[in-house]
Formats: structure tokens, sequence, C-alpha cells
């Protein structure tokens, strides 16, 4: 029995380098590989399903991959760990949502806009005090870290140090807060509040007033320099524009 | 570039980064802040586990079926399931149904809970390696269960545990890190924070495991001396 | 002083005591001898009822120790045990060792119970360690304490469970002088003892055990001149 073991673990062993080696090899001829990172909590533009990583993001990052001949590979990590990620190479490319702004263009480079967010407010069924940004003032708010949202967070925190802000990794642990009372207001991107509310929280929270930081435009992050990626995904985002596939996109989330 | 794939962060790049050092520096009474909540939270979650602990560790060592079963299954959900799962599950489910929670009170309460089921198996551990014949002793002296705990069996339990409590001590001061999760102001949150928007990963979490590490040295300094103050023979 | 009435005890599947009826009177020195695993340890750790008795009574001035309802706490405080492995706290030192008790459960003032300490570490001829932890102590030393430490609840009997056993050879005879005063000031004592000489010397009565029950008991002259069993016979052939 003890030898029957061994033999099978060397076996296994055996053949698990072969394949090994063998995928090694094998990737190189076939097709290029794009290493994409992306924070699967932000639905819909990037969530885990059934095991699988679905949402606009997704489906459009794989979309410019197969138009430009690239096998995508999604990882999922936090969201603030993917500028770093690029810097070391640990990922091609970024797609989570995430939005141009001046301090992350210091870090990375970005592709034209894909996506026009800006962001909205959230609060409590019951809550008639806050209908406005002008309202969020001296009030507990909550985002996500490392967003804009957080970021816009901060900003009322300066106009009034009565303001509480609370920064969660999750989006979802955002939300959860803003249903137990934790918060009076969730400021996010709009478009993953609309669907959040559409999809789990209708009956406890809504959204109020206008959508603001509407020149808040979603880019693909990548290491700064790497203009073979950055050319090649502009142009791969501009072929789907041009045969209809964003349009489909588009349409099957929003 | 063989360091940067050792390191996995491209710790290179990033101590270069001068942008890094003036980070630190500009968040330095920031992160010491947060320091403080960590400790303040470490503290009284210890206080609640070590009470916690000697009932659990006691009713496990009970001949009532009924505290015993009780104390076996605080110590097994507690210590078998990950801290950050019940960071959670009570967070967002538990104790909104018993108050109107915030972030640190709940920190508190969870941190406590799981001390107290680590802290409970070290004083179960603790008793049963006091001499049998200890407590044979005691009662042949007189002495009722209760007395020849409190006077006999305990006060030489405590000693043994110590430096197991010390260990504890340390491992609750660095899992206080995952009350983050929460939005509790401490050490780790605040370093999320920075990062998040310095992305200086080296520097910023170099500066926070310093801070980290001169506290948990200190605790275990503090311990050896205690330890060696108690020893009587 | 003692009774102890056709006492059962096993540990699981291991019968132990198998019925032993045996008394003590007051002033009465016994000493229990047997080859080992014979129960006589058993025997003495019952008539304190640190092991539960299977069936049958134990009795100490009348009192039943094996009855239910009867506090066994109150009837331990009469009781004093000394131990093979003497059993000190190692957290207290040695004045402390023997106050605790008259202090804690009798509620003596420490002064007082210091007091008392002290005449019988003069007894014991150990006033010099009263300040010095267990620790520091050698074994005839210790078991000295732990007389002192027994004594100190003022107990009517005084059991010993082989108390020079796991001592050097040369502290044997320090601790058997302490318990040879103890008998001459007129202590009811039961000891369970390899210490032939001291059985002969001191006891009033030798009481031979073996396999769980009381083979023959009497004078210490007519157990160790001449005993009437085979088996106490066989026994005393390999010992003496």
């Amino acid at each position: 029995m003890k030898k029957f073991g061994l033999l099978l673990l060397t076996t296994l062993l055996t053949v698990a380098l072969v394949f090994s080696v063998a995928g090694c090899t094998g990737q190189k001829q076939e097709q290029k590989v794009l290493k994409v990172g992306t924070n699967a909590t932000f639905p819909p533009f990037e969530m885990q399903e059934n095991n699988e990583f679905t949402g606009f993001d997704m489906d459009l990052i794989r979309a410019i991959g197969e138009e430009q001949g690239y096998k995508v590979e999604i990882n999922h990590m936090d969201f603030k760990a993917l500028i770093p990620a690029l810097g070391n190479k640990k990922i091609d490319a970024a797609i989570a949502g995430m939005s141009i702004t001046e301090e992350r263009l210091k870090s990375v480079d970005f592709t034209k806009a894909y996506f026009n967010a800006g962001l909205i407010i959230a609060v409590a069924n019951n809550n008639e005090t806050i209908k406005t940004t002008e309202d969020l003032k001296g009030k507990k708010l909550a985002a996500q870290n490392g967003t804009i949202g957080a970021a816009y967070c901060d900003e009322v925190k300066k106009l009034d140090a009565k303001t509480e802000v609370r920064i969660f990794d999750d989006i979802g642990a955002a939300f959860m807060e803003l249903e137990k009372g934790g918060v009076d207001a969730v400021v996010n991107d709009h478009p993953v509040t609309a669907y959040y509310l559409k999809t789990t929280g209708t009956s406890k929270a809504k959204m109020v007033g206008d959508i603001f930081s509407a020149d808040d435009q979603y880019g693909i992050a990548i290491k700064k320099g790497n203009t073979e990626t950055l050319n090649m995904l502009n142009e791969g985002l501009d072929k789907i524009k041009a045969n209809g596939k964003y349009d489909e996109i588009y349409k099957k989330w929003f | 570039m063989p360091w940067v794939e050792v390191f996995g962060m491209g710790i290179l790049d990033n101590i270069i980064s001068q942008n890094g050092y003036q980070v630190v520096l500009r968040n330095l009474g920031y992160f010491l802040g947060g320091a403080g909540y960590t400790i303040f939270i470490t503290a009284l979650s210890l206080a609640i586990g070590m009470v916690l602990g000697l009932f659990a560790g006691l009713g496990k060592l009970s001949a009532n079926k009924i505290i015993y079963m009780l104390s076996t299954a605080y110590i097994d959900f507690f210590r078998g399931t990950p801290l950050f799962v019940q960071i959670f599950l009570l967070y967002f489910g538990i104790l909104p149904v018993l108050y109107d929670n915030d972030p640190v009170s709940s920190a508190i309460i969870v941190l406590g809970l799981n001390s107290g089921a680590y802290i409970g198996e070290i004083v179960r551990a603790g008793i049963q390696a006091v001499d049998n014949g200890q407590m044979e002793a005691a009662r042949s002296l007189g002495m009722n269960q209760r007395q020849a705990m409190t006077y006999v069996i305990l006060p030489q339990a405590f000693k043994i545990v110590i430096p197991p409590m010390i260990n504890e001590f340390i491992a609750l001061l660095k899992d206080s890190s995952l009350v983050s999760a929460i939005t509790v102001p401490e050490l780790m949150h605040r370093g999320d924070l920075v990062f998040a928007n310095t992305y200086e990963a080296t520097w910023v979490f170099g500066a926070i495991a310093v801070i980290y590490f001169v506290i948990t040295k200190t605790i275990s300094v503090i311990g050896d001396n205690v330890e060696r103050r108690l020893a009587t023979d | 002083m003692i009774q102890v009435v056709d006492v059962y005890k096993s540990f699981g599947q291991l019968q132990v005591l198998k019925g032993v009826n045996f008394q003590v009177a007051p002033r009465e020195v016994v000493c229990v001898i047997g080859p080992s695993g014979s129960g006589k340890s058993t025997l003495l750790r019952c008539i304190n009822q640190l092991e539960k008795t299977n069936s049958g009574q134990v009795y100490i001035d009348g009192e039943e120790l094996t009855h239910p309802k009867t506090d066994i706490n109150k009837i331990r405080q009469q009781v004093g045990m000394v131990f093979q492995l003497f059993n000190l706290f190692p957290h207290k030192t040695v004045l402390e060792n023997i106050t605790m008790a008259p202090i804690k459960i009798k509620g003596i003032a420490k002064t007082d119970a210091d007091k008392i300490a002290m005449e019988l570490l003069k007894k014991v001829g150990l006033t010099d360690k009263a300040h010095v932890f267990p620790g520091k102590l050698s074994g005839g030393q210790k078991q000295r304490v732990a007389i002192a430490r027994a004594l100190a609840m003022q107990p009517k009997v005084m059991l010993f469970d082989e108390p020079t056993s796991a001592l050097d050879p040369e502290m044997v005879g320090e601790v058997l002088a302490v318990m040879k005063n103890l008998a001459l000031e007129g202590m009811t004592m039961v000891v369970v003892t390899h210490e032939m000489g001291f059985a002969r010397e001191v006891g009033d009565r030798v009481v031979f055990m073996d396999e769980g029950i009381i083979v023959e008991e009497g004078s210490p002259q007519d157990i160790f001149d001449n005993p009437q069993n085979p088996r106490t016979q066989a026994f005393l052939s390999k010992v003496l």
C-alpha cells in the first residue's frame, strides 16, 4: 500500500511537471497572454458569479483581447493594489471601473475613456435630510477605499470637519453599513450604485440628487511608458466601438 | 530586475522613491494615532478575553455537562472559524440586532470573544499542567473545590500561562489589523487609506510594520520581566 | 475513632479494595504494610474520601463520610494527610504553606496563624526555613513542612501515605523522628509504610494487606515475629 502511494505520487508529480513545461512552451507558440487585474466587487462592472469573472469591464476586455489576438487572463486583487501591481509587472493592464484622475496619471497611463460614470449619493429610504451634495456636510459618509467617491468624501470633510468618513475595502460592505444605519450616505460611481439598488437594496436605500463629477471617466490603466500595450488596447477599443460589439455589451449591462 | 520578482512589490523602485519617504513623514502623526487605537482596542479586548477565557477554561474542566458543553461550543466556534468571518458576521449580522453598534465597540467585542476562546484553552492547559497532588493536598486540608482553585491551583496556573498569554497578546494585537475592514481607524486601516491615495506600498507598509514591531517587542520585553519577577525557584 | 466498614473500590476494571473492615481507636498508631498494589494507599485515601468508595461506609468520630449529605470538607479539616511526594504549594513560602488553610478556611487572624506555624516549625526543627520557598528545601525538609502544614489544622487524626518512600536514605530518619514524637504525644495515626523498623517500634498495631483485603492484623510482635498467614510470611521473608 505504501509503495503504491509512493508510486502514485511520483507519477502525479511527473505528469504535473511534464504538463506545466508543455503548458509554458505551448502558450508562447499559440497566443499572446494579456494579464489583467481587477477588483471583482464592483458590480455591474466586475464581479464574480459561479466562479467566473463577469460584468461590463470583463466582457469589454475580453472583446478587446479577442479582437487583438490576446488570451485574457483575469486576476482579482484589492482595488488599491492594482496600480502597484502594474508597477511591478504582476499585471499588464487594470480594468476595474477605474476613473482617470490627475493623481493616478502620475503613477500610470490610461487608455482612452471607455465609460462615462459620475458619482451619485445613496441614502436610506427613510432619509429626507440629504438631497444634494451640499447636505453631505457634517454627516457620516461611506465610500470604497481608493475610489473617486472616497476622494470626494475627503473633500467634504475638508469643508466641514464634523463630517465622518468611513472607508471600506469593498463597496458591498459600504452599502451594508448604509442599510444598517451606521452611515447616512454612500458616495460612489453612479452605475455601480444603480446596479446595487436594482439588484439588492431597493427596499432599504435610494439614490438622491443628480449625478455629479460628471467628467468622471473610466479608463484601462497600464504601467507608465508601456506604449505597446497602450496602443494595442486603444486600437482594440476603437475596433469594438466601430463594429458594434461595445454597444452590444453596454446593452447587456445597462 | 530579479529583486523585483523576489519581493513582489517592486522593492527597489519604491525604496528609491523620495515621494514615499515624504508620505510617511507627513502621515507619521496619523499613523501613531492609529497605533493608539490599535493598543486601546487590543487592551480592552484582552481584558474581556481574559475574563471569558478564565470562565471558558474552567468550564472545559467542569464536571457539569451543560457548562462543559457551552464552554466547548464557545471555544470551538471562535477558534474554528476565521476571525475575519467573525468580524463581518458580528458587525453586520448579530450585533446590530442587539444595539446600535459602531465599529470600535464592535471590534472590541469580536476581538474579545475571539481571544477569550484562545485564552480559554491556555487557561485549561495551565490548570491541567498544575500537578494533581496540589489539588489533593488542598482538599485534604479541608478546602472546598473553589478555595483550592483560588488559593492553590490558579496562582500556579497563572505563572504557567504567562508565556502563552504574552503570545496571545501579541497575536491579538496583530489580528486587530483585521478590523480595518469595518473601518476602525486603527493602524492598519490608516496605512490602507494612505496607501490607496499614494501607492507607496513599501514606504507606507514598511512604516506600519515598524510601528507594529515596536509595540509587540515592547510587550514581549515586559512579559519577560514579569515572568522573571514571578519566578520563585 | 475511624471505622471502615466493608469498603469496595475499583478503578475501571481493576478491583483494588475487596471488602475491607478496619478500625482505629483514639491515640492508636496503626501501620499498614503490604506489597505494592495491595490497596493500602487506596485504603488510606478512602479514609478521607480523596478516593470515593464504590460501596461500604467510612466513619470518623461517628460521622459517616460516605453519606452524601455529609460536609466532607468540614471532616477533612480534622484529618491531616501527608503525601509521598509532599505536595507543598510551590508558590508559597514555608510559613505561608502552613498558615494558608487556617487563615483561609478557619478564618484565624494572620498573626495568630503565624505564631502557631512558628511553633510547629520549631517542633519539626525548621524555624530557620520559615521564609524560604519549598523549591529550596531538601526532600526530608519538605516532608517535615508537610507534616507541620497538616498539623496546623489541629487534626484529630493524621494519615501518612508512604511518607518516606520518595526520600534519599539519609533523610528518612529525620522524618520518622518527627512522626515518632507525634505518636508519643498521643496523636491518632494511620501510616502506610515500607519502614518495618518504624512499624515495629512505633506502631500499636500492624495491618498486613494483600490483593485488596486485610490478610492479617495484630500487635507488631505478633505480625513480625509470629505471622500466621502464609502470605504474610512470604511478604515478610522478602522485606526483612
